[in-house]
């Protein structure tokens, strides 16, 4: 536990800008890195792609992915077994309820999407607010402000402790089964960690000289922190976010198979693809395999572009 | 002391489960070389409730039941019709109200004590003499469903008892009496909650004392770890701990021995767990195939065994949900909009049919007249648009993690179901509920739902266990008071002559499917399978498959 803390922590101060360094812009200056990483060029055309499929799925797909056409022309019987396979107009072949595998496929990437995004937003958002208060508390406001810095960070830490998994079951538990309760838990699962990672990197910068100079020329407290010390801090967890976003697709996957996501399934996300082929692996695999193989490569693409963003941003690894 | 040897219990299984799985191996090593198989490893999907078939009505209670006792009438092997068990053969008297069965003799119980007039009577007056707990539904549903009620009915809105008396005329002649004439007698008596239990063991591990409260009800030591019948297998071991139950061969039984001498009834709660079991050997048989499964299980060569469909899914309408449903041409509307033959076809096991009516063709009553409702999207939203209910919408409640045998896959079913009610305009709000108890409770009490699906397997050979079980009182979940029908009803159940009472369910059939309180969709034959060497078993349409003869090749 006190170990993910420091971690969190470690890597907040570090991956903080230091004022005295200005030259380039860091972000000009990280941009040029980032172009020269491969990783990060792999990981970009992978989202890029994932993107322009999320957003155009819906007109891309040849067919209704909600229509049961199989079903009614009676090619599919699921229930003995008989799953056509890929054919030249089914790219993908039928689910088991005789709807075009590949429409869905192409389909589910925007529900997929949109999960990651905004359960990263809710967790983001969320996170920030209770790790800028906290950080900015801390770092300008005295001993009333570190008792605020103490209370919010110890409620953190709880959130903290439990395993993200067994946490987002229990939030999706209690509010039903719904797409927007996997959003919840999900997002809620991450908030920890953007708290931690705000609170530690305006830490860090609470004690720069910018700042020693901008209060004794008598900026006000408030303004110091949200227009100096903010902006300077918010490098990690632009990194943390690009990271979670490959987590959080994947824990929205893991509750949607574990029955806890969209309960009108005609919807295609591609857990729920997943939970729906457990039945039918025997006869064919590939309704499985081609949801999981879209979850890994999406999550990867976020986790290589995440990762290369991260050292881009490192001042410790500047020329 | 109750609570001391229970404790001694969980400490003894606890133990016993530490050893089991520390010689797990060795274990292993020895049934695989041992030459003479002699014990068959069954998988089921849940535990027995309860060993005391009077207290049980859910089908893993019932299948250890029908291996350990016996009833009066039997159903034949493989069918539904009443065949001689502990009875010879029986006979009613002219009115139609008592009837004298002839006994077997020779017959013992498995504590050696005697099967006869006597161990009858004591059993049917333990019975009707329920009182306190015994009383609740949950703890006597068969008596309940059969009888109505007891020889004092503590709770006023209990219908009197349909039993009478029992005398033991001579040791091998039993008469039993009843209050009036019924469809029931004597098919009813197959079911296992009649069975006839040793009357000693009865007394001696008091079987009667049915502790708790309603919501958690502590059933006697006789119903959880002494059950004592006259059946070709007796009770050794109930292991809650490693979900293992122990059946072994009765020496002593009257008819034909068990060729196998020991059975054990394994719970593998998941399907996929039971069919990885059953690949690899661990177990030589389960139930509850998904039907996914047969064709790739039979080409394996496992020995699939098809029951015929003896069962009937419908989706229901409850008239007091929405005020539309209490409208026959809405109902038509959504009978008229189902791709009923698409669902089969697609979704349930090879041999399933449509239904046209809310019982299958193999019992007799079963009219081929009745008015059908063929798919047709335009009639249905003609009719809707007839009844200004063209902007209709419905919640549709379906049941998640479970298989029934008469629904392999609720939710894919629904979602056909709501894709096609969907085509003609209705707005469908699925509503997604664990089987039990919420999804039970959530659409047959109340009025705060509208379509339902659920199902029925049938537990003797007459219509009235379908249609009069649904149909012949006002029920929470259809939601409808039909006087007339109601009538027609209480009329074919107290009618004495078959014949007769057969035609007056034909019209009953035909009366229901004009009324249309839901939509029958279809009969599906659920399987079970065991090993590719053993053979002996016979599929049951009423799930009372005999284990005594199964065997290995």
């Amino acid at each position: 536990m006190s170990t993910k803390i420091d971690k969190i922590d470690r890597l907040s101060e570090l991956s903080a800008a230091k004022d005295d360094e200005r030259g380039v812009s860091l972000w000009t200056e990280a941009f040029r890195r980032l172009r020269r990483n491969p990783a990060a060029i792999t990981g970009a055309v992978i989202l890029l792609l994932f993107v322009i499929v999320a957003i155009l799925g819906p007109i891309l797909a040849p067919f209704t992915p909600t229509d049961p056409s199989g079903i009614r022309e009676g090619v599919v019987k699921s229930g003995q077994g008989i799953i056509p396979g890929p054919t030249g107009d089914h790219w993908l072949g039928y689910d088991h309820q005789g709807r075009d595998f590949f429409s869905r496929m192409l389909v589910g990437a925007r529900q997929t999407l949109l999960v990651g995004v905004i359960s990263t937003l809710i967790g983001l958002t969320i996170g920030a607010l209770i790790g800028g208060v906290a950080g900015a508390a801390a770092g300008l406001g005295g001993r009333v402000g570190r008792w605020i810095d103490v209370v919010l960070m110890r409620i953190v830490d709880m959130l903290l402790a439990l395993p993200s998994l067994l946490l987002a079951v229990s939030i999706a538990a209690l509010l039903g089964a719904s797409l927007t309760t996997v959003m919840i838990a999900v997002g809620m699962v991450s908030v920890p960690v953007f708290a931690r990672l705000l609170r530690g990197s305006m830490l860090a910068q609470a004690g720069g000289d910018y700042v020693l100079a901008a209060t004794s020329l008598g900026v006000k407290r408030n303004t110091i922190a949200l227009t100096h010390i903010l902006p300077n801090s918010l490098a990690p967890v632009i990194v943390q976010a690009t990271l979670t976003l490959a987590t959080a697709i994947i824990e929205a996957a893991a509750l949607s198979f574990l029955g806890l996501g969209n309960p009108d399934s005609a919807i295609p996300e591609w857990g729920v693809m997943l939970a729906d082929a457990q039945p039918y692996l025997g006869i064919r695999p590939g309704l499985a395999i081609w949801p999981a193989a879209a979850i890994i490569v999406t999550a990867l693409g976020f986790t290589l572009l995440g990762e290369a963003l991260r050292e881009a941003l490192d001042p410790k690894l500047r020329k | 002391m109750r609570a001391s040897t229970r404790k001694a219990a969980i400490a003894v299984t606890a133990i016993a489960a530490l050893a089991a799985a520390g010689c797990a191996e060795s274990d292993r090593d020895d049934s695989g070389g041992s030459s003479t198989k002699d014990t068959l490893v069954f998988g089921v999907a849940g535990d027995p409730k309860v060993l005391d078939p009077s207290f049980a009505s859910d089908g893993e209670s019932l299948r250890v039941a029908r291996q350990v006792f016996e009833t009066l009438v039997r159903p034949e092997e493989g069918g539904t019709k009443p065949t001689p068990g502990l009875a010879e053969s029986w006979q009613p008297d002219a009115a139609g109200t008592t009837w004298s069965f002839k006994l077997r003799t020779g017959v013992k119980f498995h504590d050696g004590t005697d099967f006869n007039a006597e161990a009858v009577c004591a059993n049917f007056n333990r019975w009707f003499n329920s009182a306190g707990l015994m009383q609740s539904p949950d703890v006597t549903p068969y008596w309940q469903d059969v009888m109505g009620g007891f020889a004092k009915n503590e709770d006023p809105e209990l219908p009197p008892s349909l039993f009478k008396s029992c005398t033991a005329k001579d040791p091998t002649t039993v008469d039993l009496a009843f209050t009036r004439v019924s469809s029931k007698i004597p098919s009813a008596l197959m079911l296992p909650s009649f069975a006839i239990h040793s009357p000693q063991a009865l007394q001696q591990y008091d079987a009667s004392n049915v502790t708790g409260t309603a919501d958690d009800i502590k059933y006697p030591a006789y119903a959880m770890q002494h059950p004592t019948g006259t059946g070709p297998f007796k009770f050794k071991s109930w292991d809650l701990a490693n979900k293992s139950l122990t059946i072994e061969r009765n020496e002593e039984y009257w008819g034909d021995k068990a060729k196998l001498k020991t059975i054990v009834f394994r719970t593998i709660s998941d399907e996929n767990a039971r069919k990885q079991a059953l690949r690899s050997g661990d177990i030589q048989g389960y139930d509850l195939v998904g039907p996914a499964d047969v064709e790739p299980l039979k080409s394996e060569g496992f020995n699939m065994l098809t029951r015929p469909a003896f069962n009937v899914l419908y989706l229901a309408i409850n008239q007091k949900g929405n005020p539309a449903l209490a409208k026959l041409e809405v109902r038509q509307a959504i009978a008229h909009a189902l791709n009923r033959q698409a669902l089969v076809d697609s979704k349930l096991p090879p041999g399933a049919k449509v239904a046209t009516q809310f019982m299958p063709d193999t019992v007799e009553g079963w009219n081929p007249q009745v008015k059908t409702y063929d798919y047709n999207v335009e009639e249905a939203k003609r009719l809707l648009a007839a009844a200004g209910a063209s902007n209709l919408t419905l919640r549709f409640h379906y049941p998640t993690e479970v298989t029934r045998p008469y629904m392999p896959n609720p939710k894919d079913i629904f979602e056909l179901l709501s894709n096609d009610l969907k085509a003609v305009g209705i707005t469908v709000e699925g509503i997604p509920l664990k089987w039990s108890p919420d999804y039970l409770n959530a659409t047959t009490s109340g009025s705060n739902h509208d379509l339902h699906l659920l199902g029925w397997t049938g537990d003797y050979g007459d219509a009235y266990n379908f249609i009069g079980t649904f149909f012949d009182r006002p029920k929470d979940e259809w939601g409808y008071t039909n006087k007339p029908l109601f009538d027609q009803f209480q009329d074919a159940d107290t009618t004495a002559d078959n014949a007769q009472r057969v035609e007056k369910y034909k019209a009953l059939n035909a009366a229901v499917m004009e009324f249309l309180p839901g939509v029958p969709i279809s009969h599906s034959p659920p399987a079970i399978v065991f090993g590719k060497d053993v053979t002996g078993v016979k599929p049951s349409p009423l799930t009372d498959e005999r284990y005594s003869t199964a065997e290995f090749k």
